[in-house]
């Protein structure tokens, strides 16, 4: 029953948000019902434009879950954006440096930046459960922390040879585009990373609902004390849940700089990190919900600019009516679990 | 049980984009000209690349009355770029206007992807990320010789000010901006020579930040620039140089002497900081938007240089500072008129490397 209700929750958020989206544009002066017709086509109309969308929710769905997961266990990790940009610098930094078959140095650059994120996110989980250390704060400064580090080492060790301010192209032989897909979807630049992204979403739904490691996990999120009464190593479960995490955001920032990009940029924290915390809510924190909220999302991405395109409906407008969507899409599940919580105590009460 | 929560979700979208797909578009009414612009990092309205742009492509849509349209990609990632090409593509703009280097490698997928399509590469070449220009049939190349645009605002900033010491503040280390100072440096030196003003320029107040949006270290290195004596800051540097001017702003209405010689566009408008005063001594302008307006107005005669990549510079007027300078005096600008004659000329010739100058 559970399970539909959040199923209701979210199908609601997302009509919630599209209907604040459309009176936004009404507001604009725009046809909500144009503005949505080229907003969907501009993410679905041809294989191309369907392979841009996946592309776009491939590192949604890491995020997504690398949030969603941190979720389960009672935390908030902000700082996917931190572990991405780890794990995109070391997947960068392989890239641009190692010569090997691709069958090996592929597996080698999805692991190796893949730990990278973990291990970025398992130092404020470490500081969560030693010194009590809020990880939303701890997060944060590991952003900046790794925007920094990416800011000095790209320019010193990975530029280009015009560019300061980005790295070198990823070869070929280093990329997580493929010919084949590329031809498939009709030359878009989706990558092999929706494969990874398809897996993960399968492994962290097994993890969570079929391992005795899920349900301490989970038990550590429901309620802390009582964990540790129930004799669950409550530190070790944080750390571990936030390593997980970072593992998947390393895992966003391989496919998203060898993948969705052919570089690495510096200067910019990639907003997939943020946006992920988005797909998370509205997708329930379950790992098939953060699967299908990506791809929503990633609609709204890829057919943003084409609604600018077709319609009167300025590229700001256009960005802000896609941030109102994702807002209320999120916060219309904040507003639904109060409101159960509300009536849930009401019914203890009486 | 979960999974059925995807299903449906995408089910939904499904239903929305079959909706969607079985009505069909009305057919293009008009033939005409349809031309788009993809920003570059930064707004429309940021008083440089993107505005300049922006304002070439909309003086040519009310002239030639055209249909134009700029789009804002949600990354700087080539893939953003891209994207945002093939949705002005796809929605019937088939010229397609790009400021800035980083579209390089954009265009260079695009011309081919797009053959039916015209581009305009202002301040880049398109290549495949190896740097070997590849000019295609359907783009134009465009450079600006910004050297030259430097040189001209440092003659005239150091004929205004006559002695003193003068400052530089750049954005990144790539090649326009240091054109830029490499020019400014030549002028000023020029001045001393042959002008008889008396300004110096210190290796110390010659200066990159690094980036083009840091605002408050704009700010913070113009402040020391100006707390050692410098009087003129030449800040080519975006965002960094919109710091600049609100240091020096905030110095003039204190009543203390700070002058900024703008970029890219006439950058006066920006340092008014009471009634029509403004900081901005001159600028060192690169006609971005005479760029723009010039190959769509080829377009539409029928003589877009495709394959071609242009050179703006001061012999066809495609550098140099504002024609309305109000804080240099008539006698300095009839100077200065004369220096851009000789330039024109060839008279005078201005280095685009740095050899013996600073940084």
């Amino acid at each position: 029953m559970n399970r539909y209700k959040s199923l209701f929750t979210a199908l609601a958020a997302v009509v919630l948000g599209l209907l604040a989206g459309a009176v936004f544009m009404a507001l604009s002066g725009s046809n909500p019902v144009a503005g949505f017709y080229y907003l969907f086509r501009g993410g679905l109309m041809n294989l191309e434009r369907i392979g841009n969308t996946l592309a776009s929710a491939t590192t949604l769905i890491f995020t997504g879950l690398a949030v969603a997961f941190s979720f389960k266990t009672g935390l908030f990790n902000i700082g996917a954006s931190g572990q991405m940009l780890m794990g995109g610098l070391t997947a960068t930094a392989i890239g641009l440096s190692v010569q090997m078959p691709r069958i090996v140095l592929l597996p080698l650059i999805v692991l190796a930046a893949a730990s990278a994120g973990a291990l970025w996110a398992a130092i404020p989980g470490f500081l969560k459960a030693r010194f009590n250390v809020h990880e939303v704060v701890a997060t944060i400064m590991m952003n900046w922390i790794a925007y920094w580090t990416v800011y000095y080492t790209i320019p010193a060790y990975f530029k280009g040879t015009f560019l300061e301010t980005e790295s070198r192209r990823i070869p070929a032989l280093a990329s997580f585009r493929a010919e084949w897909l590329t031809n498939i979807f009709r030359g878009s630049y989706i990558n092999m990373g929706i494969f990874l992204a398809a897996a993960a979403v399968v492994v962290i739904a097994i993890i969570l609902d079929k391992t005795t490691l899920g349900f301490e996990l989970k038990a550590v999120g429901f309620n802390r004390h009582a964990a540790e009464y129930a004799g669950i190593h409550v530190p070790k479960n944080i750390v571990l849940s936030m390593s997980i995490s970072g593992f998947l955001a390393g895992l966003a920032g391989a496919t998203y700089y060898l993948g969705y990009a052919v570089n690495m940029q510096i200067g910019v924290v990639p907003s997939a990190g943020i946006d992920g915390i988005a797909v998370a809510l509205l997708g329930a924190n379950s790992p098939w919900g953060v699967a299908a909220s990506s791809v929503f999302f990633g609609i709204l991405h890829s057919g943003k600019g084409f609604m600018n395109a077709m319609t009167k409906v300025p590229p700001e407008i256009g960005d802000t009516i896609i941030a109102i969507i994702i807002y209320f899409a999120a916060t219309g599940v904040l507003f639904t679990r109060l409101w159960e919580r509300l009536t849930r105590k009401r019914s203890k009460e009486a | 049980m979960k999974s059925k929560i995807s299903i449906l979700l995408v089910g939904l979208m499904v239903v929305l984009a079959i909706a969607g797909c079985a009505k069909k578009e009305a057919p293009a009414a008009a033939p005409s000209l349809k031309v788009g612009m993809v920003t570059d990092a930064g707004t429309i309205d940021d008083k440089s690349f993107n505005q300049g742009t922006w304002e070439g492509v909309v003086r040519a849509g009310t002239e030639f009355k055209l249909d134009t349209k700029y789009l804002k990609p949600s990354g700087t990632t080539e893939a953003d770029y891209l994207k945002e090409i093939g949705n002005l593509y796809d929605a019937g703009y088939k010229f397609v206007v790009t400021p800035g280097f980083k579209f390089e490698t954009t265009i260079f997928q695009a011309q081919t992807k797009y053959a039916d399509a015209k581009f305009v590469l202002i301040d880049g070449s398109p290549h495949a990320g190896d740097w070997k220009s590849v000019v295609g049939p359907n783009t134009v190349s465009i450079f600006f010789a910004e050297h030259e645009s430097g040189f001209v605002a440092g003659v005239a900033a150091a004929l205004q000010i006559k002695t003193g010491s003068f400052g530089f503040i750049g954005g990144m280390e790539i090649p326009p901006v240091q054109k830029f100072n490499w020019g400014f440096q030549q002028g000023v030196d020029y001045a001393n020579k042959n002008l008889g003003t008396k300004i110096t320029m210190k290796a110390e107040n010659v200066i990159y930040q690094g980036s083009f949006d840091n605002v408050a270290a704009g700010q913070q290195i113009a402040a020391s620039m100006y707390d050692k004596g410098v009087s003129v800051i030449f800040a080519a540097a975006g965002g960094v140089g919109v710091g600049a001017i609100n240091e020096a702003k905030a110095r003039a209405t204190a009543g203390k002497t700070a002058w900024i010689v703008g970029v890219d566009v006439d950058q006066y408008a920006e340092g008014i900081y009471s009634g029509d005063k403004s900081i901005i001594l001159t600028s060192a302008m690169k006609g971005i938007d005479v760029a723009a307006f010039d190959m769509i107005k080829a377009e539409l005669g029928g003589t877009f240089p495709g394959g071609k990549t242009l050179i703006f510079d001061a012999k066809n007027n495609g550098v140099g500072i504002p024609a309305k300078n109000p804080n240099l005096s008539p006698e300095v600008q009839a100077k200065v008129a004369e220096v851009f004659k000789l330039l024109q000329a060839g008279t005078i010739a201005v280095k685009a490397e740095q050899g013996t100058l600073i940084k």
